[in-house]
């Protein structure tokens, strides 16, 4: 290893401030603020096209911003020196020159941010590329080509680490392997932003989220606050369903339908469907309020949150959410 | 910038296409010895007057000409390469310093240019002299160190067309853009420029970048296309400019659009 904690006095953090980014006529990003911190795996949701991309680019230098700013540890990326040893990015693993080695293709990169070969061997044994490292990444698949952008990411040893789309096109084995490697990384005290359009792949992998729809941001929160928030319920089915919507509401609960119109205490549940989903009311309190007044019931399951509906919520109302945590 | 130089350097020779484009403009050597040869046949069965009408210079001078195009190419390679693959944003995540990246490259690329340039000339220079041994021929009278400064310019022009290359490489951002632009300025210009009416044809081909070379070294145009009308410190502020215009344009418009 190149040795411990590499970060700048800025401390691993990536701030994006009242970002704006403009393609001539098109927003792709609109005054886009947030700050991603050290010690966890960040989510950066959005559907295709959101601005998650250009964003990315902005923040390594790639693309100038039009207003706003986004700065690594405190500084704009173009200004550090040797930026390898700070920031670890893949953007698109494609972008290789088939016709380079893979040990070439670290080689020239680490030789750029004076990092020497031994550790371009280090980081191919790490991503398990070092059998094919003298070989022509034109024959790599794309989860070798993945693994060799991981590679270059890691090859300064850096505490802030950026990854676009990283399980694009992987196999499960190579989707595990990524997501293995991201929470290590988080573990070791780095900051880890990594770009996804699925929610149920970052539901797994990330402990906050920042979701963006539109350039603009939707919601910057951690998985727990938005699980609690959203789709949290129970679902209950009864042959009685206006009886017990009314006993609910009595007692301090909100009822909907399952079926998704939204009622405070009218419910046209019918006995065959007959399905309710009760919030503010935990499984115990409605089996003994619906005993106490001698309502049967078919089905009380306490529902998991499904974070993917909260996404599609979020990202279809595309209002902001949360953002002044 | 050491360490920029360094990469670019390392870049540059894990590719297939910069073996290919020197070992064409090597092998062009050897061509010409065996053209040398049978130029030195010829002469044996020449009258002691013909053989005034048959030098071998534009032979010598056509191993750094063939030289030129093969390292404008490579120069654009180096550039549109990046462009195709997309590493180009790998190369900024890695030197964000736009400046400084384009000139680490400019670097490597003169520097392989400048090396390449003078080894095939000199090579041009000494082979077909080694294969027509003692026959003398009306233009190779002169000792070799007489002649060597000559092809030394026409080496130096090697890297010019290379960062030439690289410069378009970079406002192109496509090898076919940019190769066709290289082999325009390297050749096709040259002659239709020497159509032009007198005295026109004189004055534009005499800042033709081929010819360049052999108005610096005093060595003239003789019966080629290029015109022979600049003293030889006029003629060299034109190759230079040849050199560093396109490059400074190169290097502005890459500093300032979205990679």
């Amino acid at each position: 290893m190149c040795g411990g904690a590499r970060s700048g006095e800025g401390g691993r953090v990536i701030e994006v401030r009242e970002l704006t980014k403009r393609y001539g006529r098109t927003v792709a990003v609109d005054r886009l603020s947030f700050v991603v911190r050290p010690g966890a795996v960040t989510g950066f949701l959005g559907p295709n096209g959101a601005g998650k991309s250009t964003t990315m680019r902005v923040l390594l230098g790639l693309d100038a911003a039009s207003s706003g700013e986004a700065l690594v540890n405190g500084r704009r990326y173009a200004s550090l020196r040797r930026p390898m040893l700070e920031v670890g990015a893949l953007l698109d693993a494609g972008a290789v020159h088939a016709g380079r080695k893979a040990f070439d293709h670290l080689g020239w990169l680490a030789r750029g941010n004076g990092i020497g070969t031994r550790r371009v061997a280090e980081v191919l044994e790490r991503v398990g590329l070092a059998g094919v490292a003298r070989k022509r990444v034109g024959g790599f698949s794309l989860g070798m080509r993945q693994r060799l952008g991981i590679a270059a990411a890691l090859l300064g040893d850096p505490g802030v680490l950026v990854f676009d789309e990283p399980v694009n096109g992987l196999d499960p084995d190579g989707v595990r392997w990524i997501r293995e490697l991201m929470r290590a990384l988080a573990a070791e005290g780095r900051t880890v932003l990594i770009s996804s359009h699925l929610m149920s792949e970052m539901e797994l992998t990330a402990d906050r989220l920042v979701v963006i729809g539109r350039g603009r941001l939707i919601a910057d929160t951690s998985v727990q606050e938005l699980a609690d928030r959203f789709g949290r319920g129970v679902r209950v089915r009864s042959p009685r369903p206006d009886e017990l919507t009314r006993v609910l509401v009595t007692a301090g609960g909100t009822v909907e339908s399952a079926n998704g119109t939204a009622g405070g205490g009218r419910v046209a549940g019918s006995p065959e469907s007959g399905g309710l989903v009760v919030s503010g009311l935990e499984a115990k309190a409605i089996g003994e309020h619906a005993a106490a007044h001698g309502i049967p019931l078919y089905e009380v399951t306490p529902r998991n949150a499904s974070l993917e509906e909260a996404y599609m919520e979020l990202t279809a109302r595309g209002a902001e959410f949360g953002a002044a945590s | 910038m050491i360490d920029a130089v360094a990469a670019e350097w390392w870049k540059l020779r894990s590719v297939r296409s910069t073996r290919w484009t020197l070992s064409v403009a090597g092998a062009f050597v050897l061509v010409l010895m065996l053209v040398a040869a049978q130029e030195a046949r010829i002469w044996d069965g020449l009258t002691a007057r013909e053989r005034e009408d048959l030098p071998l210079r534009p032979l010598q001078v056509m191993g750094p000409w063939v030289a030129s195009l093969c390292l404008a190419v490579l120069g654009a390679l180096s550039a549109t390469s990046e462009y195709r693959s997309g590493t180009i944003a790998t190369s900024l995540i890695a030197v964000p310093h736009r400046g400084r990246l384009v000139a680490a490259k400019a670097v490597v690329v003169a520097a392989v240019g400048l090396t390449a340039g003078e080894a095939v000339a000199f090579a041009s220079c000494l082979g077909p002299r080694l294969v027509i041994g003692g026959r003398s021929f009306v233009d190779q009278e002169g000792s070799v160190l007489h002649d060597l400064p000559a092809f030394a310019v026409e080496g130096a022009a090697v890297a010019v067309f290379a960062l030439l290359g690289l410069a378009l490489g970079l406002l192109t951002r496509s090898a076919a853009g940019a190769i066709t632009a290289v082999v325009l300025l390297w050749h096709v210009l040259p002659l239709l420029v020497f159509h032009l009416p007198e005295p026109w044809n004189a004055r534009a081909g005499s800042v033709m970048l081929s010819g360049l070379a052999s108005e610096i070294s005093g060595a003239g145009a003789g019966e080629s296309i290029y015109g022979g009308v600049l003293p030889a410190p006029a003629a060299a502020a034109v190759m230079l400019a040849y050199a560093l215009v396109p490059l400074a344009a190169a290097a502005f418009a890459f500093t300032r659009r979205d990679a």
